[in-house]
């Protein structure tokens, strides 16, 4: 007898089986279910969490090195980078000057955590950087209100300021920051303009910043550590660019030849690595999560399907005795098992589509689920059920038909 | 010769016991021939009938079904030849209750892998034969026990079997219906089916044209199913006078 009779009359039992049996086979599909929905809610919920970061990353520019003496995750021995040399205007001039790849070279400058007032409104935690009118090519800044700054502002150290988007909406609520004044230092500064919302990265805000010129940083700090980034017209070309930025470097700051480097080139993939080594794990628990409910699914299935067998040893004896090989009671078991678990998945499946939406609702997780999520849970879903319903399948096949016909 | 069977014997191991259920049994059976295997039960009659009906392989011995030697063959060989070769009657009937009478007469030809409408043509044909042309959408519940019972016989018909093989097929059935279920068997042997039926009851036996008495795993008589059938009571009777 073929197979596909096989399939066909296991199929038509199975699906005969499940209408009889309705309480039961609805507490199985629930298990599978659950499984089913627990670990695509969790999927769509790290697949939305990937995503708003690479969304997050990309606004931050994709074809820009940041020289500095640090690199920007410190893992480990971060007491090296201490002793450093620092870099200097005159490095960055010669980076300008050498560079064939490098479309933009500009300075800046740091200070963490100011505090920003404007009237009786006040912003505090404040990155105040010092930059020229390059950088906001090169971290790919829009200035929907006013103008960025210049190099002509720096160079006539004018005190003027572009505000992030939560600074001005912090010290200008419901009104236009254009043209106020803010006060920094304990010295009043002109607002020229307000950058576009980036939003957070890794729970950062990226909006609570404020760009002042590079001289004028200077003037009111003093000297601070200096960074310097480089834009690339091609991301292709980011890594021929790091070798030409570090070949350019070496020279500048004499590092002698078998030597490391004494200067960190930063790139937003370096943030990207670290974020999936951060996660990775929590993703892996997360998931094991839901793989252990599928497996308790799963042996739910399994014992359902042992019962099935021992109830139906009469008609498995019948069937072998009219001719039915143990191949066919195989094919009919799994495919039970299978077709219980995979409606099972599609019950998950719809039930944790719905989880990463109300998630995605409720919280500021975006979740967000594939195609190929749901059809991989409904398929992954029926596996299961194939791969516990072998024993039970395997027992039925191994029945003596003679044992078998005397059941009671 | 349909059947024929040479020094069959079938030995269990019980712990640490060997039984020897059969122990040497020879017999042939022609085509169309209508038999009772008779004897106590602890006889071997049970085991001979698994062993007829290639539900059981011997320990030792060769059985010619059909000209087939069928005594040593795998699983898989053995379930074509009872699809093919054997019709099942059983004393409980053995019908799947969620399907109806048409439904479990069907089932066999599905192992067969014959087609839906087929199937369905040659079931209703069985059903006519035994009289149940008008139950074919009735399940087993909602019919008696000799119409159970005639559903049996129609699914062991619809394969058109070389042998049909009957275990204690009145056992479940009163006095009267059982005497219907032989008078189908009667009718079945005219038309040149070859029955084998093993029971008990002598009086059953005694219907039929040849019986065999078994005991203790042997052939103690061979001969027309009246005499085998008396041979019983006689022997009975010297039992309880010793």
């Amino acid at each position: 007898m073929s197979l596909r009779v096989d399939l066909v009359e296991g199929g038509r039992i199975a699906l005969r089986t499940l209408g009889v049996n309705r309480l039961r086979t609805a507490l199985t599909l629930t298990a599978v279910g659950i499984g089913v929905a627990t670990l695509l809610a969790i999927l769509g919920i790290i697949q939305g969490l990937n995503g708003a970061f690479a969304r997050q990353l990309a606004s931050l520019g994709t074809a820009t090195l940041n020289v500095a003496r640090h690199p920007w995750v410190v893992a480990g021995d971060w007491w090296r980078y201490r002793n450093r040399k620092e870099i200097t205007l005159a490095q960055m001039q010669a980076l300008a000057l050498q560079s064939r790849l490098a479309s933009a070279v500009v300075p800046e400058l740091n200070e963490a955590s100011k505090d920003l007032t404007a009237g009786d409104q006040s912003v505090s935690q404040v990155d105040v950087i010092g930059t020229l009118a390059d950088f906001q090519k090169i971290w790919g800044y829009e200035v929907p209100q006013g103008r960025f700054l210049t190099d002509a502002d720096s160079d006539a150290e004018q005190r003027v300021v572009v505000l992030g988007s939560e600074v001005a909406e912090q010290l200008f609520p419901g009104r236009s920051a254009l043209g106020g004044t803010v006060r920094l230092e304990n010295r009043p500064w002109r607002v020229i303009g307000v950058l576009a919302k980036k939003g957070q990265l890794l729970g950062q805000s990226m909006d609570l910043v404020v760009l002042v010129p590079f001289k004028t940083f200077l003037q009111v700090y003093g000297k601070r550590e200096l960074q310097i980034d480089v834009a690339v017209d091609d991301p292709q070309l980011l890594d021929r660019a790091e070798d030409e930025v570090t070949g350019i470097l070496r020279r500048v700051r004499s590092v002698q030849p078998g030597q490391p480097d004494d200067f960190s080139i930063n790139r937003t993939q370096q943030l990207a690595d670290t974020y999936q080594q951060l996660t990775s794990a929590l993703y892996g628990v997360a998931i094991g999560v839901g793989l252990i409910t599928l497996l308790v699914g799963g042996i739910g299935i399994m014992n359902i399907m042992l019962v099935s067998v021992r109830e139906r040893t009469r008609e498995i004896g019948l069937r072998r005795a009219l001719g039915a090989r143990r191949r066919t009671v195989v094919v009919q078991f799994l495919l039970e098992a299978s077709l219980v678990s995979a409606v099972g998945g599609a019950i998950g499946t719809a039930v944790g589509l719905g989880l990463a939406k109300l998630v995605s609702a409720v919280t500021s997780l975006a979740a967000a689920v594939q195609p190929l999520t749901v059809v991989g849970g409904v398929g992954f879903a029926a596996l299961v059920g194939l791969i516990f319903g072998i024993w039970p399948a395997a027992r039925a096949a191994q029945l003596d038909p003679v044992e078998a016909l005397r059941h009671e | 010769m349909l059947i024929r069977l040479e020094d069959i014997r079938r030995y269990y191991s019980v712990g640490t016991e060997v039984v020897h259920a059969l122990n040497g049994v020879s017999f042939q059976v022609s085509k169309g021939e209508w038999l009772a295997i008779i004897g106590q039960s602890g006889s071997g009659k049970s085991t001979l009938m698994n062993v007829l009906g290639c539900l059981d392989t011997p320990t030792s011995g060769r059985y010619w079904l059909n000209g087939k030697d069928v005594s040593h063959m795998a699983d898989n060989e053995l379930a074509d030849i009872r699809n093919r070769e054997i019709g099942f009657i059983f004393q409980t009937f053995q019908l799947l209750p969620r399907e109806t009478a048409l439904g479990n007469v069907e089932l066999p030809l599905i192992y067969r892998g014959l087609r839906a409408k087929e199937r369905r043509e040659r079931a209703r044909a069985a059903l006519d034969q035994v009289g149940l042309a008008n139950r074919v959408t009735h399940r087993p519940n909602e019919l008696s026990g000799g119409q159970r019972q005639r559903v049996a016989i129609a699914r062991a018909l619809v394969t058109e079997p070389s042998l049909l093989l009957a275990d204690e097929p009145t056992g479940n059935l009163d006095s009267a219906t059982g005497q219907e279920i032989i008078g189908l068997f009667e009718q079945l042997h005219r038309a040149g089916h070859t029955l084998c039926l093993v029971t008990h009851e002598p009086t059953l036996a005694a219907r039929c044209p040849r019986a065999i008495r078994l005991s203790d795993g042997v052939i103690v008589n061979d001969g027309p199913g009246p005499e085998v059938a008396l041979d019983g009571r006689a022997e009975r009777a010297r039992a309880a006078a010793t």
